[in-house]
């Protein structure tokens, strides 16, 4: 189980982020991005280290003029 | 013919009237505008109406089908939009103090479509802030009403277009789905909405929320009325990264092939029953439109909805990753400018790292994998559209949607098409949804799954009473 994120911790991410955010927000937000954080663990379950992400780049050739 | 009858006729019904010349595009547009006019305060669905476009419109697709210059079904058609298709020289507002005035200057690739058909277009409808959230209640527009009971909430983010197309203020409506925007709102007010293929409808012009989940789609009060409209906006648009170059069949034409045979699954295990599960009245509800499916000859299995469930889950971590990257410098400069709603679940987003979003993009290969694989033993998935009945907004609790099994975000992961009708009504007479999802690009399944139901049941013949 992952550590929980503290509202300190929150209050340094936000500034990192460059964020100017009340502590009330702070204290909304902290559930959610609890709450996400545990949901990843769940998903990095899911994969193992042949699995690429569901996202395509494709390149394309430029005609010569 | 009343204006209120003309208002609440199905686009198919009024295509007919108009050709067989029993009113006009302008006897339509005119009832529809003076509905919403004496009952759109109790509802709040539009933002700004087009009132005298809409009628210069209906005048010209009038001169044109009296000259014999026919543009197909929608030609003199009243419609509306989601205030986040951009719409040249009108006001787009994405419901949203940060954008209250911004005018675009260029249409959306599927308005120009509609447009180009000779729809009339009312105007702009409410909606979730930037599509997202939850109903905006201190945003600089109200936030809209249920039809049903204006106490409780009109399912979002597409909230304008299920409430206005309800209470027969407009025919149609276009709206947007990222995790369920379409069909919750189509669930929540007993109207039809199609969230088509990933890829099968243009997002030019439609306001970002996350651009790999994004989909434009359809809603009307009948499936044929969603068919037509989306056989309009349907198609391959270089303007559109995501944009598919597959061809559209004749979505209306297929619709009474009747289902006889067809597998559906329905995916309860595991699912149906996460966390505080499916409220019993809507899953009643759902088990009788099952019977009715089998009684039309479809043959119904039950699956396992373990990767369903977890299909939510990455759902949210792409959604919020991509919808705080799109609007992180406004964040930046001016949170305050967000609504309460938004701004609280945009903002988890920042607090995701790029390991993070990598993560949720390698389960949705998975996870896609997991689920289109059922495909190769079912034709269709059939679920409720939403968990429980619409809540009221005094006991709205922002953290309940992650406590109930989430039935339209896995649709969204995996870009397939899926559509919501009506399927029958609480004790409370709130309506419930039906949700039928197809294989990719197949939206013609779903509708003719759609139409058999439709037409076997009189739920999408009630109207709300204001």
């Amino acid at each position: 189980m992952a550590k929980e994120i503290t509202l300190a911790q929150l209050q340094k991410m936000a500034e990192r982020s460059g964020l100017k955010l009340s502590d009330e927000d702070l204290e909304k937000l902290l559930p959610g991005v609890n709450r996400s954080h545990h949901q990843l663990l769940e998903l990095r379950e899911l994969i193992t280290d042949s699995i690429e992400p569901a996202a395509a780049f494709v390149t394309s050739r430029t005609e010569k003029r | 013919m009343t204006p209120t009858e003309l208002s609440y006729l199905s686009i198919t019904e009024a295509a007919s009237g108009l050709r067989r010349k029993e009113f006009s595009p302008v006897d339509l547009t005119q009832a529809c505008l003076k509905r919403i006019e004496s009952i759109d305060g109790k509802l709040h669905s539009f933002i700004t109406v087009t009132a005298d476009l809409a009628l210069e419109q209906a005048r010209k697709a009038e001169q044109e089908l009296r000259a014999g210059k026919d543009k197909g079904p929608l030609h003199g058609i009243p419609i509306a939009l989601k205030d986040l298709y951009a719409t040249k020289n009108i006001r787009t507002t994405c419901h949203s103090a940060v954008l209250q005035d911004w005018v675009p200057d260029h249409d959306a690739a599927t308005v120009t479509k509609l447009r180009e058909v000779g729809a009339v277009l009312l105007g702009k409808l409410g909606m979730h802030e930037f599509a997202f959230g939850g109903p905006s209640v201190d945003a600089p527009f109200p936030a809209v009403r249920n039809p049903w009971n204006t106490a409780h909430i009109p399912g979002g983010s597409s909230s304008g277009s299920g409430a206005a197309l309800a209470t027969g203020l407009c025919l149609g409506s276009l709206g947007s789905d990222t995790g369920g925007s379409i069909r919750t709102p189509s669930s929540h007010c007993s109207v039809v909405g199609m969230k088509p293929t990933y890829g099968r409808v243009s997002r030019y012009g439609v306001v970002p929320l996350s651009w790999s989940l994004d989909h434009a789609g359809p809603m009307a009060r009948s499936v044929e009325d969603c068919a037509i409209l989306l056989q309009a906006i349907a198609g391959y648009d270089p303007n559109d990264p995501a944009s598919a170059n597959v061809p559209v069949s004749d979505l209306r034409g297929e619709l009474k092939n009747g289902i006889k045979g067809l597998r559906v699954g329905v995916p309860r295990a595991n699912w149906f029953n996460e966390n505080k599960g499916t409220d019993s009245e809507t899953e009643a509800i759902f088990n009788d439109a099952l019977k009715i499916l089998e009684g039309l000859g479809a043959i119904v299995f039950e699956i396992d909805g373990q990767p369903f469930s977890l299909a939510r889950k990455a759902n949210q971590t792409i959604l919020t990753a991509e919808a705080y990257a799109y609007h992180e410098k406004r964040f930046q400069e001016a949170p305050e400018k967000f609504g309460s709603s938004v701004r609280r679940r945009m903002l988890e987003g920042a607090f995701l790292s790029a390991a993070d979003y990598i993560t949720a993009l390698r389960a949705r290969t998975v996870l896609n994998e997991q689920i289109r694989a059922n495909f190769s033993g079912v034709d269709t998935f059939v679920t409720p559209t939403a968990p429980r009945p619409p809540e009221a907004f005094e006991t709205i609790d922002p953290n309940e949607q992650n406590l109930r099994p989430s039935f339209t975000n896995p649709f969204n992961l995996t870009g397939l098409p899926a559509i919501s009708l009506p399927c029958g009504f609480t004790k409370d007479n709130l309506p419930v949804g039906l949700q039928i999802v197809a294989q990719p690009f197949e939206e013609s399944t779903a509708f003719r799954v759609a139409y058999a139901y439709e037409q076997a049941t009189e739920w999408h013949k009630r109207k709300p009473k204001l």
